[in-house]
């Protein structure tokens, strides 16, 4: 079921890109780019959805009257939820809004990483998996095995780059950073220092480049190039809808005054 | 996202190579089997395991490949994971003799080397075949092919055939370690060359048999329904394949006619057939190890449970069997499909 929903149509969407570049060297990697950048279009109104959707959450917890009303109703959590329904109602915050399209794209991002590694096929059994995969209008006789170069990397691989006898883990960093800057950017600033909502978003912005960092460190290096661009496509998003918070780069830069209301 | 990290971590097969079925050879007393963590050398009158290699797992070292039994007593396999050393361990005592680190730039091993006259040929995924001597030295220069190489070498005693899944068929000379112009086949190439009578047979993807001679001139000599992946198997004036489908062919050189017209077991075949005497035997997919005799008739047939990937081997009287994904990973059988034994491994600690 997951295999025919999922996977089976994007890996067969890789290896149509790949195919159509001309299945030369280097263009597995075009094909993973080309690929991230048509399923980020295809999601880009759920990226949106999401986008705002936080944002109005993470305003809601820096907002004046909303902190009165959990100080003024500490003790009664039944108030303090009915108060809570009454303001997303009044200002048209959808609580799901952030989470809804988040999870719907769960298994877009799962099955982007398994096709991925599904068109690689790095041994016999992931060989014969992906042969069940292709669908018959392919060529497939033509374009496998698929050319896993790309610049100076194997993407079926970890890549790494040897300075000075030491094996430099070029993409991992480049992944963690990009990470890094993306979540980031979209940190809001807050000025509740009990926000805990902000507060776990910042541990977030730690632990998810050292996350994928590592991924990209131990993986196959396709998968880092997946990461990479869209990494950059979501800064480029968020940049585009002029809600990227380029202060927060800074050291201290997600403080802010409170606004009053 | 942390979530889907999660799950990625989970579901991921990316590590350099995530995972595969069984390598299998024996002599006469054991068998030598790669099991991913672990290499097994297993009793054949027992079943029980004699020593695995190496005592404790390392998650950067799989092994997937053929172990090749040495005359004087190494057993040759390279590792498939993120580190791979090419290793040649005592076969009486699974010790390591030596091991060749390669640095993590080379390229996994999954095809089996090649042992002639105290050189071994050794192909990688990255590649290039590589040349060491009986003691781990390097005997010559690295001899790229292009392509990632999955399987052994064959030899006529002069020349080296060597496939490669970028579609070409290459011929070389180990003395000069030169190549020549290497053929197209159509189609990837993962399994070795047949070799006899001055002709070499290789199956492909391109679902084609061709004969090839040691001058280069090649021709289509046959066909299947689907992907051919095992190694085609010579016996005699007879050439013996299967494909995807699961259909088995017994091809007549002398004539280019097919000796049966379908003969198709439980399900697709993907190792090599093994031939002995007037037997074939034949592990599908399925999970199914079935005995042909010459004009495509079943014998008998067995369920082994699991998938049949790895080709059976023989033994003495004992034909065995390593399926994928069953309870077990050895299974012996005596020539009437009877049940001897089977191995589970217990030195995952």
């Amino acid at each position: 079921m997951w295999d025919t929903i999922i996977i089976h149509p994007m890996t067969n969407l890789l290896l149509l890109i790949y195919d159509l570049l001309g299945h030369g060297p280097h263009t597995f990697g075009l094909a993973i780019i080309l690929f991230t950048i048509i399923i980020k279009v295809i999601t880009w109104p759920l990226n949106a959805s999401q986008v705002k959707g936080a944002q109005a959450m993470q305003e809601l917890q820096n907002d004046k009257e909303w902190q009165e009303i959990q100080k003024k109703y500490a003790k009664d959590k039944e108030k303090i939820a009915q108060e809570q329904m009454r303001i997303y109602k009044e200002r048209g915050i959808n609580p799901f809004a952030s989470c809804l399209p988040t999870l719907i794209q769960f298994p877009i991002i799962i099955g982007l990483y398994q096709s991925i590694t599904r068109a690689l096929s790095i041994t016999p059994f992931d060989m014969l998996k992906l042969a069940r995969t292709i669908y018959p209008f392919q060529n497939v006789e033509g374009i496998i095995p698929l050319n896993s170069k790309f610049l100076w990397m194997d993407l079926g691989r970890p890549e790494s780059i040897q300075i000075l006898g030491f094996a430099l883990p070029t993409l991992a960093i480049i992944v963690a950073l990009t990470t890094y800057i993306q979540s980031k950017l979209t940190m809001p600033a807050t000025s509740n220092p009990n926000d805990q909502s902000a507060q776990m978003t910042g541990m977030m912005s730690i632990y998810m480049p050292l996350m994928l960092g590592w991924f990209a460190l131990n993986f196959a290096s396709g998968i880092a190039i997946y990461f990479i661009t869209s990494n950059l496509l979501g800064i480029a998003q968020y940049a585009a809808t002029g809600r990227a918070n380029w202060r927060n780069l800074l050291p201290g830069g997600n403080k802010q005054t409170v606004k009053k209301k | 996202m942390l979530l889907g990290s999660l799950i990625l971590s989970a579901c991921s097969g990316g590590r350099g190579v995530s995972n595969n079925w069984h390598g299998l050879t024996a002599d006469s007393e054991r068998a030598y089997l790669s099991d991913g963590t672990f290499v097994y050398a297993v009793d054949l009158k027992t079943g029980k395991e004699v020593w695995h290699f190496p005592p404790q797992a390392d998650s950067k070292m799989m092994f997937y490949a053929t172990p090749v039994l040495t005359a004087d007593g190494q057993l040759l396999i390279g590792s498939a994971g993120t580190k791979h050393p090419f290793y040649s361990i005592d076969s009486a005592t699974g010790k390591e003799n030596w091991a060749v680190p390669f640095t993590e730039n080379k390229g996994a091993w999954l095809a089996s080397p090649l042992v002639v006259n105290d050189r071994i040929y050794a192909p990688n995924t990255d590649g290039f075949l590589y040349t060491i001597d009986m003691n781990g030295k390097s005997a010559a220069d690295p001899i790229e092919l292009g392509g990632a190489l999955w399987s052994a070498p064959s030899t006529d005693g002069t020349l080296l055939y060597v496939t490669s899944l970028d579609h070409h068929f290459h011929v070389i000379d180990p003395t000069s370690g030169q190549s020549k112009t290497p053929i197209d086949l159509g189609g990837a190439a993962p399994s070795s060359p047949a070799v006899g009578d001055g002709m070499v047979y290789v199956g492909s993807f391109a679902a084609t048999v061709e004969a090839i001679q040691a001058n280069g001139d090649h021709k289509v000599i046959a066909t299947a329904d689907n992907w051919i992946w095992g190694s085609p198997i010579l016996d005699g004036n007879t050439l013996y394949y299967a494909d995807l489908d699961g259909k088995i062919y017994s091809l007549d050189l002398a004539s280019g006619k097919q000796n049966w017209d379908t003969v198709q077991p439980d399900g697709p075949v993907v190792a090599s057939l093994l031939v002995v005497g007037d037997q074939i035997y034949v592990g599908t997919e399925a999970g199914t190890l079935v005995a042909l005799d010459r004009d495509g008739k079943t014998l008998w047939d067995k369920t082994v449970g699991g998938k049949i990937y790895t080709t059976p081997v023989l033994s003495g009287d004992l034909i065995l069997v390593a399926p994928y994904t069953a309870d077990f990973i050895l299974a012996a059988y005596d020539a009437e499909g009877k049940q001897a034994w089977i191995f589970t491994p217990v030195a995952a600690k």
